[in-house]
């Protein structure tokens, strides 16, 4: 269920729009920031809070890559694979992370703690390899590098 | 004047239509997909594409509005090529699996891919795999088939108004699903299935038992379940109903159904369909020849009628037979029997609260045209569901929130909660206080009409303030003046009032409020009529104190009129209500009663109290489709047939008369029949070859019908008042009882669920509803859910003073707080076996919203 703080933060965004469907993605956001991921309880969570049709809400909801409709770690760490960070090694830290953490591209860590999500470009060129765990933003990654941010987020 | 040229056809048009439409009107056809007429424009199949000069690309037809001077070509070498790329397209995944699939004759992917082209695709690639979803008991989803044209989903949303389907991830992956995944748990109108253009989504009745171009004989008929009146095509094939689809263009329901009408006909097929005559013999019915059980009930009727006298019979008419069969059946009681004591189920709230609002607004005030509700610009609604009990006339209200109308509801209703109702939700018992409220508001705000000084003068005492009313729904003031200030700054505003209010303590003063309401704010009135032909036994007379035409028993020279054309005397006795007649039984003075086509034994509130009492009559004839419950008890019951084995009319609530018409043969007899057999057995001259025959004498006797015929109402002039006089009479006063006012002093008090997949008792025997929705539920709220620590499907003994029922608990965001909703559809667990009730002395409905409730929990 929403917090009662996100309830709020909920009504404040639903003021923000002209109608409740326009609402939709932000809900849908906090949504999956409070129960992890889009799922079926978390589209009718949002239904009901919105008044927006389930079915509707769940369309919505699929049509977009960024929302996630499984169970996911409890950080997302998002690796950039594509030219720059690929020429910079971003493949070898893919396979680092598979042997250390057990973090296959896609899966999630087998305790929970990180879900991999391979990303492509997030603009950080000129600084490759880059990623984002959750909404923090690392660059020129190393596999040491990686070993001592993912510490800070067990 | 706009004038296009489409294929080089000069097209003059009146106004800019879209090029489809322009194309249409002069016969010139452009292939289509996604479109749907009835369905908003989507421009996303491309099959309608189209050259026009001056325009780069090929566009929509189907979105592209005409400009004067447009030239379009609508069949060149290019246009072909592109359709057949995009059947192509759609062919990827499509499994041309036609030779299995029912959709195969009336597909439309199929007939273009026959014009177009593109047999075979130049695709190697695998087809997508879905396996065809069976988890819903009524509708069948294939996702291979799928063309994702949409129309489904649009006519969920912006028709039905269901949502309950969408289109799931995008690109290749886009399907169409139900927010399960599976079971579609939806309104169950079937709506999607009509606007389907290939076989994904189709209904499971009758699957792989049909082609549609085996389909030799179809005929349009009106709906047997509710008031409104449904136009609907019964498609046949060897003698038995395949399925029933509407129409686009039937002036009710123009291409939409409901649940009950699309999938409820079953029951015609029924295996438990009584097929002979049954006399009771020693105590058991037996299978009797008809000679026999006529003979036999006209000499019992002769008997009693000589020993006792003719006011120890009384008839119940049925609003499930047509206007012919409720014609003859109110003729034998009166002519043959010589009795007043006629009456029907639509006693329990239709009857008393149309005469009232007409003894106030006139007859017919309750007759308007139910499409109208979408024009209207404010829609009140009170007393119940109408997308439950009269679902088409739902969509119209919520045709009527999409074009910008306020929808503004006493009570919760809970089929219109995502069309932004704004809601009075009263404690228990203190309706009246809310609409007291309103009237005394909108008399301050809009001041009195001057019109009609008898109702103005019963209004001088209404001065409810704003603090009690909005204290008795739990508002704020200003909350309470927003809903009135909607009400009364409409122009064009209806009140949809259905039987809650009606059949709740202090009933008829509710709908004097209401009435008074709608004087205010001058409004229409619509009442819920929950059977097919309420309405028409009504206008045939089948009422103690109205003959045919609703003209008044209490007139002689109405009286006087029907003596004439039936060469009878009339009894000036105005007769037993059915109400009347169980009291009668139950003291002993009613001796024999004849039921046609009705169940009072399960309708009635009291329904234990009810057997007892017919049990006490001394001779019970009961004509009826199944072994009901009252026909168990009967001496004598008949084999009826059916409404789709047998012609006439029904009217609807509008007072439309509309066309019943025979789609299936069985061997037997429609009900007006076995009555004029039994009135010639007792030397009545009752002959008629046909219900043509009964309907003309109807129309040479009535001057409500005068000269009507089956012709002139096939071609649709059939709307009240037809071509008759309607009944001219003067207010002589309003005759109001408040009641000394109910107060809510149990923890629970019980009230009537009216699903909308379910309908009395016939609805039982209908497989598909039976599969949507299966047996008795306890509803309550989520908050009474926790303090009687019960979960879904825990099972709970739910007893009132007169009985008690053991049933799963249902919790219900829609049900309000120390309510239990029952239902009154399943065998041995209705809801009326637990309902006492008492007779509103207005308008003779019962009341049973005072029944105090236990719940406890059942352990097992």
């Amino acid at each position: 269920m929403f917090s009662e703080t996100a309830k709020k933060e909920l009504e404040e965004i639903r003021l923000k729009y002209p109608n409740a469907r326009a609402a939709l993605l932000p809900a849908l956001y906090l949504a999956q920031r409070e129960f992890g991921w889009l799922s079926p309880e978390a589209y009718e969570a949002v239904s009901s809070l919105l008044g927006v049709p389930k079915a509707i809400t769940r369309g919505v909801g699929t049509f977009y890559a960024m929302y996630k409709h499984k169970p996911m770690g409890r950080n997302i760490v998002q690796l950039c694979t594509n030219v720059s960070c690929m020429i910079l090694g971003a493949e070898r830290l893919v396979d680092f992370l598979k042997i250390k953490y057990g973090l296959e591209p896609g899966g999630t860590s087998p305790d929970g703690q990180f879900s991999l999500v391979i990303m492509e470009c997030i603009g950080a060129c000129g600084t490759a390899p880059a990623m984002l765990v959750n909404d923090d933003f690392y660059e020129n990654l190393t596999e040491k590098y990686i070993e001592e941010i993912l510490e800070k987020y067990k | 004047m706009i004038k296009v040229t489409i294929n080089g056809k000069e097209i003059e048009l009146e106004k800019a239509v879209t090029v489809l439409d322009a194309a249409r009107s002069a016969g010139i056809k452009i292939p289509t997909l996604c479109y749907h007429e009835q369905l908003e424009k989507y421009g996303g199949c491309r099959l309608c594409l189209v050259e026009v000069e001056k325009m780069p690309r090929l566009q929509t037809a189907c979105t592209l509005m005409v400009t004067d001077g447009m030239v379009v070509r609508t069949e060149t070498e290019t246009i072909a090529n592109v359709r057949r790329s995009v059947l192509e397209f759609l062919l990827i995944n499509h499994p041309l699996d036609c030779p299995y699939c029912d959709k195969a004759g009336e597909c439309e992917l199929q007939d273009l891919v026959e014009k177009y082209g593109a047999r075979a695709g130049r695709f190697t690639e695998e087809k997508r795999k879905v396996p065809e979803s069976l988890e819903d008991p009524v509708l069948v989803r294939n996702m291979e088939r799928c063309v994702v044209c949409t129309r489904c989903v649009r006519m969920c949303e912006g028709v039905q108004g269901a949502a309950a389907l969408g289109v799931i991830s995008r690109g290749g992956h886009s399907h169409i699903e139900p927010f399960s995944g599976g079971k579609f748990e939806c309104e169950y109108c079937g709506n999607c299935v009509s606007v389907c253009p290939v076989g994904a989504i189709m209904s499971r009745l009758h699957r792989h038992s049909y082609r549609p171009w085996q389909l030799v004989s179809e005929t349009e008929t009106i709906c047997p379940y509710c008031g409104v009146g449904c136009t609907l095509v019964a498609q046949v094939r060897d003698d038995v109903i395949k399925r029933v689809v509407p129409r686009i263009g039937t002036p009710v329901n123009n291409g939409l159904l409901c649940s009950r009408g699309r999938f409820g006909y079953e029951f015609v097929g029924s295996k438990e369909r009584l097929t002979s005559p049954l006399i009771r013999k020693k105590g058991v019915l037996e299978e009797s020849t008809w000679e026999e059980a006529i003979s036999l009930v006209a000499k019992r009727l002769g008997e009693i009628k000589a020993k006792h006298g003719s006011d120890a019979i009384s008839g119940i008419a049925s609003p499930r037979c047509t206007n012919e069969d409720n014609y003859v059946f109110q003729k034998f009681m009166r002519v043959t029997l010589g009795t007043n004591n006629i009456d029907s189920t639509a006693r329990t709230g239709y009857a008393g609260a149309q005469a009232f609002i007409e003894n106030i607004f006139g007859q017919g005030s309750t007759a308007n045209l139910i499409p109208g509700l979408a024009n209207s610009d404010a829609v009140l609604v009170a007393g119940g569901d109408p997308t439950a009990v009269n679902p088409i006339l739902g969509l119209q209200i919520r045709a009527c929130a999409r074009r910008g109308g306020s929808i503004l509801t006493i009570g919760h209703v809970k089929g219109l909660r995502h069309y932004s109702p704004v809601e009075l939700r009263p404690a228990l018992f203190r309706e009246t206080l809310a609409l007291e409220g309103i009237v005394s508001a909108l008399k301050n705000k809009k001041g009195l009409p001057g019109s009609n000084q008898i109702l103005e003068a019963k209004l001088k005492d209404i001065n409810t303030t704003p603090q009690e009313a909005a204290g008795a729904c739990g508002v704020t003031e200003k909350d309470y003046a927003a809903f009135v200030d909607r009400l009364s700054g409409a122009a064009t505003p209806a009140i949809v009032i259905g039987k809650e209010i009606v059949q709740s303590s202090g009933g008829n003063y509710k709908l004097f409020l209401l009435a008074a309401i709608n004087y205010l704010v001058n409004g229409r009135i619509y009442l819920l009529s929950e059977r097919a032909n309420e309405q028409g036994l009504l206008d045939m007379g089948c009422a103690p104190d109205l003959l045919p035409g609703y003209r008044p028993l209490a007139y002689a020279e109405f009286r006087k009129r029907y003596e004439t054309a039936w060469k009878t005397a009339i009894s000036e006795r105005p007769g037993l209500s059915i109400f009347g007649m169980i009291d009668a039984a139950k003291q002993g003075s009613l001796k024999a009663m004849y039921v046609m086509g009705e169940n009072p034994v399960y309708n009635l509130p009291n329904s234990r109290d009810v057997e007892a009492a017919l049990q006490k009559v001394d001779f019970l004839v009961v004509q009826d489709i199944f072994l009901s419950e009252t026909a168990k008890l009967a001496d004598v019951v008949f084999p009826a047939l059916s409404w789709s084995e047998k012609s006439g009319t029904f009217t609807n609530m509008e007072r439309r008369i509309q066309r019943v018409r025979k789609a299936v043969s069985r061997e037997g007899m429609e009900d007006w029949r076995i009555i004029a057999e039994i009135a010639r057995n007792m030397a009545s001259k009752f002959h008629y070859t046909g219900p043509e025959e009964v309907f003309a004498e109807i129309c040479k006797v009535s001057p409500l019908y005068r000269d009507l015929t089956y012709e002139e109402i096939e071609k649709g002039q059939s709307i009240y008042p037809y071509k008759g006089e309607p009944l001219r009479s003067t207010l002589e006063g309003i005759s109001v009882d408040k009641g000394t006012g109910a107060v809510a002093a149990s923890r629970f008090y019980l009230r009537l669920e009216r699903p909308l997949f379910h309908s009395g008792t016939l609805s039982r025997k209908a497989a598909a509803l039976v599969n949507i929705y299966s047996g008795a539920l306890a509803r309550i709220s989520a908050a009474d859910a926790v303090s009687l620590g019960v979960k879904d499907g825990d099972v709970v003994r739910v007893s009132t003073k007169i009985g008690s029922l053991e049933l799963p608990v249902a919790i219900d965001g829609a049900v309000e707080q120390s309510v239990v909703m029952l239902t009154n559809n399943f065998e041995g667990k209705g809801a009326f076996g637990l309902a006492e009730y008492a007779v509103d002395p207005v308008t003779g409905a019962p009341v049973i919203d005072c029944n105090a409730v236990m719940i406890e929990k059942v352990e097992r």
